[in-house]
């Protein structure tokens, strides 16, 4: 991992057009700016991970489907 | 994309699956160029309805690791449902603005209880069968909304 030390204002450069930027310091969090072309996806990584545990449960999800189904079709029209 | 090898075009495969045994064809598959966030090596997938799950559909991979999802229209869960595409994710699915777009909100089955993900939707975009899951920017819907009530 590269590290450096970045004061208020100051900026990362990553490839081509990915900036990263510190807006903020505050005392329980650093306020970044992330400056990224439209085809770098740029997420929070506890979000990201969040829906990525998410898929792996609904994928291993192996409850008994046909009770659910008409569960869930008693509260829907 | 190159297809799964044993799914050649117009020759349906039976294909064995959580909601049952369906045969798929080709052309019914979506091509997921990331994949699903975990499922990375999944870049194809088909979408299977049936009378015994509705109103749910599988979103199931015919390639990469095992992959079989209960998903369900967000908009049968929460009629007031909205999710706003980028410019960029518009054109990842090569879509226009008045594009008829499939939403379906990935269900979790855990404990007894059965939720929905509205947070983050899988789009597809039936004209091109090309699809992706949506990482959202805000905490607008939730990552697990009930569908059953509780116990």
């Amino acid at each position: 991992m590269l590290v450096f030390t970045r004061r208020r204002n100051e900026a990362v450069m990553i490839g081509d057009g990915v900036e990263v930027r510190v807006l903020r310091i505050g005392r329980d969090g650093v306020r970044i700016g992330v400056t990224a072309p439209p085809a770098v996806a740029v997420h929070r990584r506890e979000v990201y991970d969040q829906i990525r545990d998410e898929n792996r449960t609904a994928a291993g999800g192996d409850g008994p489907l046909a009770s659910l189904v008409s569960r869930v079709r008693t509260r829907m029209p | 994309m190159k297809p799964h090898p044993t799914v050649a075009d117009d020759v349906p495969v039976h294909v064995q699956t959580r909601f049952g045994a369906f045969d798929v064809r080709a052309r019914d598959m979506v091509s997921f160029p990331e994949g699903l966030p975990g499922f990375e090596q999944c870049r194809n997938f088909v979408v299977l309805t049936a009378e015994h799950i509705a109103p749910f559909q599988g979103l199931h991979a015919v390639d990469g690791p095992p992959a079989s999802f209960l998903t369900i229209d967000p908009r049968r869960v929460m009629p007031a449902y909205r999710c706003q595409l980028s410019r960029h994710d518009q054109q990842r699915l090569s879509a226009g603005a008045d594009t008829v777009l499939l939403w379906l909100a990935i269900v979790t089955l855990t404990e007894g209880q059965a939720f929905a993900n509205l947070r983050a939707p899988v789009v597809i975009n039936p004209a091109r069968m090309v699809g992706f899951q949506v990482m959202p920017l805000n905490a607008l819907y939730p990552l697990r909304h009930p569908l059953t009530d509780g116990e």
